[in-house]
């Protein structure tokens, strides 16, 4: 169920601060779902990360996994980021080749969608300016039945071990 | 073009073949990633490639413009061979990063000797310039020979079809994940695909490769 127009509202506000501001506090906390704390709602986001990019590359791409908590599958239509102008998901298709997904991204009941190197990622182009490990990314995911999800990313450098690559036990992508 | 896709097709039914030696069993849709990095038993942590891959002979622009003959040039030198894009902003980056990292986990007699060859699969947008800055990412304080080559696409597809593996497509952007370590037998025993232990694995293959004699 997508939630009332005044939430969307606040999630494109809150999107523009984060454009604004970039990095962390973009998003009042206690909206944000982050690789800490997985918020208790249908869908819960887990291990967010982002890659800074490698220069002359100027696009940085973001990595999560989202666990479809109900017994209806779900659908991730799109994502904005307070990091840059556009981001673009991209996963494998069944050759194994990465691309883009205009359509979004099935999470099956009960069941969950890593992004992760080589499987998937949000790229983000346009950036609003330097990311440095340390800092956080505001990212929101629209689903399709659950809504808009807020969750902040960690920067990591590329190179650095990524946060907790295992998905949640039983769960198959 | 049909000579290459042929080609191509073969490698990649030699690297399934590849998956299929490394004994995971029960998922009847297994992914590379579930496979490499459980390979505990043989010699090597990477993808054992069998038979070896002999060091393959072409020759690309480096990034001072130079023609660079690759065979000849890091013949008898541990050599890490990659196509990839300077764009791409997954793979590429995160596999040239666990190269780096396991150079800098080796001794400084091992590390020296290496050869890391990036090649691009984006002729038209990775210029000698970009190729540079890139690598210059990565390279400083690993003690290895970097090189960034580039060339026209017939000559990149040639190169990879040389190494045999899967040709890019996309204007480069579909490329193999394949990393090659030649030895200083001048054949490649062993391959590694991205995963969050490939740091690991080339690590400790790059002490074995470089170890083993002519």
């Amino acid at each position: 169920m997508r939630l009332p127009w005044p939430a969307v509202a606040a999630g494109v506000a809150v999107a523009a601060l984060g454009a604004a501001g970039l990095i962390r506090g973009a998003v009042p906390q206690s909206l944000a779902s982050g690789s800490g704390a997985p918020s208790a709602g249908p869908i819960v986001v887990t291990n967010a990360y982002v890659r800074p990019p490698v220069p002359p590359n100027d696009t940085a791409a973001a990595y999560f996994t989202v666990y479809n908590t109900t017994s209806r599958p779900d659908r991730l239509l799109d994502v904005l980021t307070g990091a840059g102008a556009t981001a673009v998901l991209h996963t494998t298709n069944s050759k194994g080749n990465m691309i883009a997904a205009p359509n979004g991204a099935l999470i099956p009941a009960h069941g969950t969608l890593v992004l992760s190197t080589g499987k998937g990622h949000v790229m983000i182009g346009q950036l609003f300016g330097t990311l440095k490990p340390g800092q956080t990314v505001d990212l929101q995911l629209d689903f399709q039945r659950a809504g808009t999800v807020d969750v902040v990313a960690n920067v990591i450098a590329v190179g650095a071990p990524a946060p907790g690559a295992a998905a949640p036990s039983g769960a198959h992508s | 073009m049909k000579r290459v896709r042929i080609v191509g097709a073969v490698a990649g039914a030699v690297f399934a073949l590849v998956l299929a030696g490394c004994g995971s069993s029960g998922s009847p849709k297994p992914e590379a990633s579930d496979l490499v990095g459980q390979n505990q038993v043989g010699t090597y942590q990477g993808a054992g490639l069998v038979p070896p891959q002999p060091r393959p002979s072409f020759t690309l622009s480096d990034t001072a413009g130079k023609p660079f003959a690759f065979g000849k040039a890091t013949a008898g030198h541990p050599t890490f061979l990659y196509f990839g894009y300077t764009q791409c902003p997954d793979i590429c980056p995160e596999t040239v990063a666990d190269i780096r990292l396991a150079l800098t986990h080796v001794p400084a007699e091992i590390s020296s000797t290496v050869y890391v060859v990036f090649v691009t699969t984006d002729v038209q947008h990775d210029t000698a310039a970009v190729i540079k800055r890139w690598l210059d990412n990565f390279s400083p304080g690993s003690k290895a020979t970097w090189v960034g080559l580039r060339g026209t696409q017939d000559q990149i597809d040639a190169a990879q079809a040389a190494a045999h593996i899967t040709v890019a497509s996309d204007e480069g952007q579909t490329h193999s994940a394949q990393v090659l370590l030649y030895g200083p037998d001048d054949y490649a025993h062993v391959a590694f695909l991205q995963s969050s232990n490939e740091q690991q694995q080339i690590q400790h293959d790059l002490s074995i490769v470089a170890r083993a004699s002519h």
